[in-house]
Formats: C-alpha cells, structure tokens, sequence
C-alpha cells in the first residue's frame, strides 16, 4: 500500500535498551519517555519519525558532498595496505 | 525602562531619507528580534536592551551616513550580521541603532584568476560555497556555525574554522575588506593597500587590528576571500580511549605530526564522553571502555590523503586509540559543520529533560595544562549545579587552534546548559560567577579567555584588562583615537574605560 | 463569516491561552537561537528580515509570554511564511533529534496557529479576509482569473465519461479544477489507461487546508466535514490526491479534526503512479523530447519526504534529459505560491518563483517539470521570461502515454474555455496544449 492511513500511524510498541533509551523502529533509538515529564513530547506519527531518520542520513550525504568530491574511509584504506604489502611480498 | 523608541522624529526621519522608510524598522517585533543572540541570556531583563530602531543598509555609502548621524546625535550604533554569535557582541548594550547587514549579501565579484571572491558581509558560508561549486573552489571557512553564521561576523568576532589547521582562520582566509570607520570614513583595511594582497609589509598591519574589533572599531560593508581548489577527498577518523591521560596523548601526537593534510583534532574528554552517551544525535552506544574520543579530519587530493590517512591512522592505534569505524566516524564529522547544542540536551539532576540554552566556554589554552583545567573547570561547574539546579555540564572539547601548524594550543570548551525559562537575578548573578570563575582559571594557567567568540560578555569583559595587561592601554588609546564619541558597540570589552581621565582610578 | 472586532480584555485571555500551550516549543527554539533555518527559507533569501524568521516566530512567543509584545505587534510577521516547512525540518531540534526526543520543531503549525490567534483577535490580512469569504459560497477557492462557481466544479472532466462516487475517490485541487485542467485531465486519463477504478465527489469543495493554513480554522474544519461526509455518502474507502496541498490537508488537518474515526486511506498520485509504472500497468511509449529539471514542491518533498516517485517516473519517461538537482539542495527552493504568501506579498512571491525558474535556467533546460499544480502558475509567469517552459509531471506522462491530457485547447469544455479566454485576455502563453 503506497497510501497513507490514520491507524497505521501509531509508533510500534518500545523495547527497552537501557535506563536511557527505547527503540520502536527498527535502529532508531528513543528517550525514555519517563525522562519527559516536564517537557512534553508529542505526538509524532510515524510518518514523521522515518521522514526525520532518512532526512538526517541525507543531510549527512549532502554535506559531505558539499565539502569534498568524495569520502575516504579508513576501512578503505587499510584494505588498500593490506594489498599493497601482499603484492610487495609477492614480488619479492 | 520602556521599551518606547528613544530617538526624536527629526532623527527617524533623517535615517528615513538616508536608507528608504522600508529599510527603518521601528516596531516592537523588529527590535525585539535583533536584541540576543544565542548565548544564554537574561530573558527576564529582554527590555532592558531592546534597541531604538533597526536599519537594514544596502551601500557602504548609506552605512556610512547613518554612523555620520550616529556621531551627531551620539547615539549608540550596534552592526549585527547573523546574530549567532556566542559572546553578546551583537547585543545593544545602550541600545541604539542596529545595523543589520543581512542585505548586503551579494556576491560582487569571482576571481579565478587571482584566486579571490568578492562578497557582502551579510552573506552566508555555505550559501556562498553553494554558488562557488560550479567553478571548483571553496571558501573554506567552517564553524559549528556555517549553514548559518555570515561573513560580517566572522570578521567582527574573528572567527574560527574547524579546518584550520589546514586551511587558516577567517584572519587567515579575509583578505582585505571595505571598511567605514567609527566617524563615518570609508576605507581600504588589509595587509598593505593592495585589495587582492595576502602579504604586506607596508606601513600597518591594520586588518590584524580590525578584525575580531566586534563592532567597536567600525563596520565591513565588503569583504576580499581567500579560494581554495575543492577538496578531491575528505577523511575522518575517530578513536576511543580507555581514559582521558591517552586520549590526551594521543591528541599531542596527532597534532604534532607534521602532516599537511591535517584539517583539525578535537578531543573529547569523559565528560563529554558521558552526555553524549545519554542523548547523542545519532545516539550511538559505545561500551563503559570508551571513556575519552579524538576525532580527526583530512582534506586535499586523493594522492596526499591517502597516505597522510595510513600515517594518521597508525599514529592513532600507536598511541593507544580504537578507531570507532567508518560510519560513526564519517557520520559524526560530518554534523560537526552545524554544531551549535540541542536545548533538550539539557537534563536536571533527577535524569528529566528541560531545554536549556548553551555555554559555550571557548578559551584558547596550551596543550601542556589541558589535563589540570579540565579538572578545575569541571569541579567549578558542579559547585554551581550543587547550588542552583538549573545548570547541567556538558563536557569538553579540545580543538587544535593554531593555524596551519597545530599541537601548541587549543581551543578549549566546556559546554554548559542553563534553564532559561527559571533564570532570575539571583541565579543570572550566580551564572556570571561561575563565567568569571572559569576564566579566572583560564588566566592562571596563561590562556586567552576567548580564542574565537569575542571577551564581549559578562564574566569574560571584566578580565580583558588583566589579561591584555598593558596591551589594554594600546587599546584604549586606538579606541579613543578612532572613535571620539563612543558611539560603535559602546561598552564592550570595557572599553568605556578609554574615554575616562587620566588618574581617574580605573583603567 | 467577519472575526468580531478587536476587544483588548477578551484578547487579552486568548493570547493568554495561546502562549501557554506554545511556551515549551517557544522555548525548545529560542533557548538554541540556532538559526539554522534562516538560510533555506525561501522568504528570508529574499527579504533578509529577522522578523520572518522561524526564530522570530518563537521568540515573539516568548516575549508575548512576558508581557513585552501583544498580538498585534507581531501579525505581520507571520504573514511572511509559504508553509514550505523547509525550517522545521533543517532546524537540528528535528533534524537530529526529533526523532530521539519524540519532539520536534513545529513551525509551521506555530504559524498557522499564530494567524489563528491574528484572526480570532480581530486582525485580519485584507485579502485573505477577501479569499475566505469568496469560498463561503463559491465552495472552491476563487483561484482568481476564472470563474469559479460550485456547479462547475467537475466541468474540466466533460467527455471523460467518469463516474460519481465508488471506493476510490479522485480529488481534484480547485487550480486544477478551474484554471490549469490539464492536470486534471492528464491524471484521470491515465488512472484509466492503468486500470483505476474510481469516481469523482457529488460535491466536491475545496479541501479547506488554504483557509486552514491562512488562519480560519473553523472555516477550514466545516468544508472537512462536508467532504468527509461525502465521502462517506460515496463508500469511499480511499481518496487520490494530485496536488501536495490536499495531499497535506487530508493526511494532517483532516486527522486533527477528525481522530481516529478518520480511517479513510488517501493516496497521492506520484507514490501510486510509480507503483504502476514499476508493474507495468502503464506503457509510457511516446518520446517527450525535452530537457528538464524537476522542482520538488515542498509540500511533498519537506513536509512529507516523497521526492523518489516523481523522480522514478520522470526517469521512466523516453526521450527525455533529467538534469537533477538533489531533493536537499532543493529544501531551500520554492514556488512562492503556499499559505496565501502569494495573495498577501505578490512582489515577494514574483522573486522568490523568478530565483526558482533562474536556477532551472542555469542547467541549461527547456522545461521545469513540477509536481504541484499550484506552484506551475507562478513559475509559469517567471518561467515565460526566461524562455523556459513549466509543465506538470502529469501531463508528461500522459504525452508519454498517448493520452490526449491536453484540455486547454479544447474550448468546448467550459472550465477550459474561461481559462482560454483569460489567457488571451491576459495574452499569457500557458504550458500545455500550445505544442
């Protein structure tokens, strides 16, 4: 179903992380909601909450983006060492 | 004290001709709107600083008129250009007349050729690196604060960038700028004369004086920027310790190791460590191990990265550090460019969450004593939590400050909440205490009370004549010089004391 | 239908009412002072003003809260916001932890509420005012430049034989219904070549999000209610919308009026049209040769994170050249044409659709493709100065799909031919039907 509906809207039910933290969607964490009792939260439907996730990891890409033509991760690199003293080691 | 415009009509009027009746803003909203900026702030006392009346200049020449009618009539003058920075220095202390930049944000001119981009100060960072991309430069000046802060400021508090290591600091990075001086003159202010100069040796070195002036020497109404090539590549890595000792060390030998490519390293010490386990942004549990992080940044070409990283990375295992992984290394560095703290981050000691506004303690400090003040800052800290509940410690940070050649100091931050909505006179004094209490320390161990926000507040301005010592009379004696009547950002960083008489006691 | 006049005791309550429920999300704001959303706000790129600043926004709340502003100090602020929801949504309190909070910023709500309080306060935007009280009779909005009256409602559907009523509900926006029918015409037809089953309303009216968005919230909720009724009279279990603006209106106003006993499923063109090219229940066979950029809308894209279909779609097309700009470049782009903005500061609107269509224009295309029927007229105007021409995403796909979606040449239906014949009055060129 591509369409939006009223009673598929509420949050899944929270599992407990710790003290701190619940989850309901899948990888995305929560305040305990005992910890709002003077501010109030409010009530975000669930929609909102996965807009606000995706949105957050395209911010990130965007910024990246916006400072260098590409990212370089270590995991890359030291890959990219391994292989380049199997080859050393090879040659020799 | 009303909050009634305190300037005559003849004067409205004259502001009236000089910049279009649109551009004279006098309503309550419009004033209101340009009294803080995001530092904590007494809301209770809001109308206390309202000012008198808003204008929005588009020309140097209509910049230059109103500080001319300001000298004539001596009323105060407050320039404000995004209104996010973090020391007061664009709060109208006396009220006044604010100059709001924000209209001259154009981008006059490109030069590929010379490496230069012309600009307004009321334009943003990113906004200008936005329109810089299609010609493959970047101006690369990064605060915590860039998708918003804007270029008059930067100059006005002599900002600093999270690449600078690299790349510079906005002193580094302005090249020269259109000034109009407190009598209302409109000059050229660089290194030497010629606009499009980096390095001169001819007569002053009057930019390194204006910039980070806050207003009291005069306002830019143009600035000349530095281009750099865009960066092919970005890396980032972050490393978690088993304690604060390591992380130190492994910060000194980060920073100290040569490497051109090194944009910035920032520590992050237990505290720190703490507050973002409770309720960081990407909220990423890390094991009770992890007690202190540094993080670090590269950018250049895919040839010198690469390499440079292998070193940075072996440096970092060497000296005792984990790296945390791509992801959270990647994600985290990458919201660092819009950094400034979440209100409900705040937290009262019971554990429930209240939005607090941000302290951000920004003295710059050397690597040597970073161990000793982080102890003293914090111990200071939890005696004001103790007292008034309304406070909440955040952490620290260390970031390398120098210039292109990082490990010797440091921009050194705690970050404080403050419960706004409870604030009153008895706790606003407490807080100011507890500001001055932090920068006492600062002093003691031979820092600098601001490397970046400005010494504009309260709890930072009492001490700058103790720590520019006789610099302070240089000061005094430049800003008499340069603005007889007192009328650009009166009473900041106690510059008042210029135009009292000799042998009167103070100054 | 007036707000009874200005009495500064009855006021005084409202407004004190007002800031204590807006005082904890007027302080989430100002207690950060960010500013993090000045810069993608489509009307700050223009008028550099603090005072139209989601900043200001809160902070007037605050300050009225503390006895220093009233809220005829600060009406005109708000009057300076499309509802494009870009703020809400960059401002770090969502961005990076609304989710974790359970609490994000809300700006657009706080304005509409704020424009509520204007209203009911007896300050009333005198053409807002005037565009309200033409929809008490009309039913439709006055979409201006042509006449709109409730029995013509359904005119720009003559000859396409659909049928009134049924579980699935097409509804189409008042723009589309009385000024650019295209749009309207390239959606029914090609639901039908897919094999949609649907019908149209007995009675449509306008869905009451503009009345809503402007401040006239009891206005708004009676056209909710008569449309959900129809609705229901209809056996409609699912209502398609094709413009963002209803799309919002259905799936946020509605259930706040309405609570859970709103179960109705409202679907949105571009999620269901995706879906149907992805299962190839619709050839799109004929080449559309041109080269386009598409403009996001901000309703679907900020307000709601649909910015894949339409793109899905637009690639599915043959003949055509994408020049993309990403979905979060485009946070900072608008039409202009949300929440009134357009009828209250037409000037600020022109600049803000002329800086949209110069960025089109700097990719070197003929066309920008949107997906809001309601942003294609103020982007038309600018777009006909710089040679560049705004079509609807609907009305590509219908060219692409060998559908004649083409109404505007077609005089003979007479929604179509009072559009026509203002167009010729104002001797405007229109996208579709002059190729």
């Amino acid at each position: 179903m591509v369409g939006f509906k009223l009673s598929l809207q509420k949050p899944p039910e929270a599992k407990r992380i710790n003290d701190d933290v619940i989850m309901r969607f899948d990888d995305v964490y929560e305040i305990a909601p005992e910890k709002m009792q003077i501010f109030p939260q409010q009530d975000l439907p669930a929609w909102d909450t996965l807009r606000i996730v995706a949105s957050r990891w395209d911010h990130l890409d965007w910024m990246h983006a916006h400072w260098a033509d590409s990212t370089l991760g270590a995991e890359e690199i030291e890959a990219g060492a391994d292989a380049a003293t199997e080859t050393e080691t090879e040659a020799r | 004290m009303s909050t009634a415009v305190a300037l005559s009509d003849p004067v409205l009027d004259e502001l009236r001709a000089i910049l279009g009746d649109d551009h004279v803003l006098t309503g309550l909203s419009a004033r209101y709107n340009r009294t803080r900026v995001p530092s904590p702030f007494p809301v209770h006392r809001w109308k206390d600083y309202v000012p008198d009346v808003v204008v929005l200049p588009r020309t140097a020449e209509q910049v230059s008129a109103v500080v001319k009618l300001a000298n004539r009539y001596r009323i105060p003058v407050v320039p404000r250009a995004g209104g996010t920075g973090l020391a007061d220095g664009a709060v109208p202390l006396r009220r006044g007349i604010i100059v709001d930049v924000k209209l001259m944000n154009q981008i006059h001119e490109i030069d590929l050729v010379d490496r230069t981009v012309t600009v307004g100060p009321g334009i943003n960072m990113l906004k200008l690196n936005e329109e810089l991309r299609k010609h493959g430069v970047i101006y690369p000046d990064d605060p915590a604060s860039y998708p918003c802060s804007l270029v008059g400021g930067r100059i006005g508090t002599s900002g600093w960038s999270l690449l600078g290591s690299r790349y510079g600091h906005t002193r580094d990075l302005v090249i020269s700028m259109q000034w109009v001086l407190p009598n209302g003159e409109i000059v050229h202010i660089g290194d030497g004369g010629g606009r499009k100069i980096r390095k001169s040796s001819t007569g002053y070195q009057l930019k390194h004086l204006f910039m980070g002036a806050q207003g009291t020497l005069g306002i830019v109404t143009q600035a000349t920027l530095e281009l750099v090539p865009r960066p092919e590549v970005e890396f980032a890595a972050f490393f978690a310790y088993p304690d604060y000792q390591a992380a130190w060390e492994s910060t000194g030998a980060l920073a100290r190791s040569g490497l051109a490519t090194l944009a910035g390293v920032v520590l992050f010490d237990e505290w720190k460590l703490r507050y973002l386990r409770r309720d960081d942004e990407a909220y990423i549990p890390q094991p009770d191990d992890v007690q202190a992080v540094v993080a670090t940044a590269m950018y250049g070409t895919r040839d010198e990265v690469t390499p440079a990283a292998r070193r940075l990375m072996r440096i970092g295992h060497e000296t005792g550090g984990r790296y945390l992984g791509d992801e959270i290394s990647q994600g985290d560095w990458a919201s660092r460019h819009d950094r400034y703290a979440t209100p409900l981050h705040g937290r009262l000691r019971d554990g429930q969450v209240v939005p607090m506004s941000w302290h951000c303690e920004d003295a710059a400090l050397n690597y040597s004593v970073l161990p000793q003040v982080r102890e003293e800052w914090h111990a200071i800290a939890d005696r004001f939590i103790e007292r008034h509940g309304i406070f909440d410690d955040w952490g620290m940070f260390a970031y390398t400050n120098g210039a292109y050649k990082p490990g010797g100091d440091y921009l050194v931050e705690i970050d404080i909440g403050i419960w706004e909505q409870k604030l009153n006179d008895e706790n606003w004094a407490a807080w100011v205490q507890c500001k001055r209490e932090i920068t006492e320390v600062t002093l003691k161990y031979g820092g600098s009370i601001t490397a970046c926000h400005g010494s504009t507040r309260e709890g930072d301005a009492e001490y700058v004549p103790a720590e520019m010592g006789g610099g302070f009379e240089v000061m005094k004696a430049i800003k008499l010089a340069l603005d007889p009547n007192n009328v650009m950002n009166p009473g900041k960083n106690e510059l008042d004391r210029s135009y009292q008489p000799v042998g009167s006691g103070e100054g | 239908m007036t707000a009874p006049p200005y009495d500064p005791m009855r006021d005084g309550n409202l407004q004190r009412e007002f800031t204590e429920q807006w005082s904890d999300a007027a302080y989430g704001c100002f207690s950060s002072g960010h500013k993090f959303c000045r810069e993608v706000c489509p009307v700050m790129q223009v008028t550099r003003n603090e005072n139209h600043t989601p900043t200001a926004f809160h902070a007037n709340v605050v300050a009225m809260e503390q006895g220093n502003l009233t809220i005829a100090d600060v009406a005109d602020d708000y009057v300076n916001c499309t509802q494009c929801g870009a703020c809400e949504l960059r401002c770090p309190n969502t961005l990076f932890t609304g989710d974790f909070y359970r609490n994000r910023t809300q700006t657009v709500k706080l304005v509409k509420a704020m424009r509520a309080l204007a209203v009911d306060s007896g300050i009333e935007q005198p053409n807002w005012k005037r565009w309200v009280e033409a929809t008490v009779d009309r039913k439709s909005e006055p979409v201006i430049e042509v006449p709109v009256e409730q029995e013509h409602v359904a005119d720009w559907a003559h000859g396409l034989d659909l049928p009134i009523g049924g579980e699935t509900i097409l509804f189409v926006d008042c723009e589309a219904a009385f000024f650019r029918t295209s749009v309207a015409r390239s959606t029914a037809q090609i639901l039908k070549a897919a094999g949609i089953e649907f019908g149209l309303m007995r009675e449509q009216w306008c869905c009451g999000g503009p009345a809503a968005e402007m401040g006239y919230v009891n206005h708004a909720r009676s056209f909710a209610e008569h449309n959900v009724a129809d609705w229901q009279a209809a056996g409609a279990t699912r209502i398609i919308t094709l413009d963002p603006h209803d799309y919002i209106t259905f799936t946020e106003d509605y259930p706040a009026y309405f609570g859970e006993a709103y179960d109705i499923e409202i679907v949105h063109i571009t999620e269901l049209l995706a879906e149907l090219v992805r299962e190839g229940r619709i050839t799109l066979s004929q080449p559309v040769e041109r080269v386009v950029t598409y403009h996001d809308p901000c309703r679907l894209n900020k307000r709601k994170g649909i910015h894949e279909s339409p793109r899905e779609i637009l690639r599915a097309i043959p003949g055509l050249v994408f020049k993309d700009v990403d979905h979060v470049t485009q946070w900072s782009y608008c039409s202009g044409a949300g929440a009134g903005f357009a009828i209250e500061r037409p000037e600020i609107a022109a600049e803000i659709s002329r800086r949209r269509v110069a960025r089109a224009a700097e990719l070197e295309v003929d066309t920008l493709v949107s997906a809001c029927v309601w942003s294609e007229r103020p982007l038309s105007r600018a777009g006909a100065e710089e040679g560049i021409e705004v079509m609807d995403l609907m009305e590509l796909v219908a060219q692409a799909a060998g559908l004649d979606g083409h109404g505007i040449g077609d005089t003979s239906i007479p929604a179509v031919a009072a559009v026509a014949g203002a167009d010729r009055n104002r001797g405007a060129t229109n996208g579709a039907g002059t190729r």
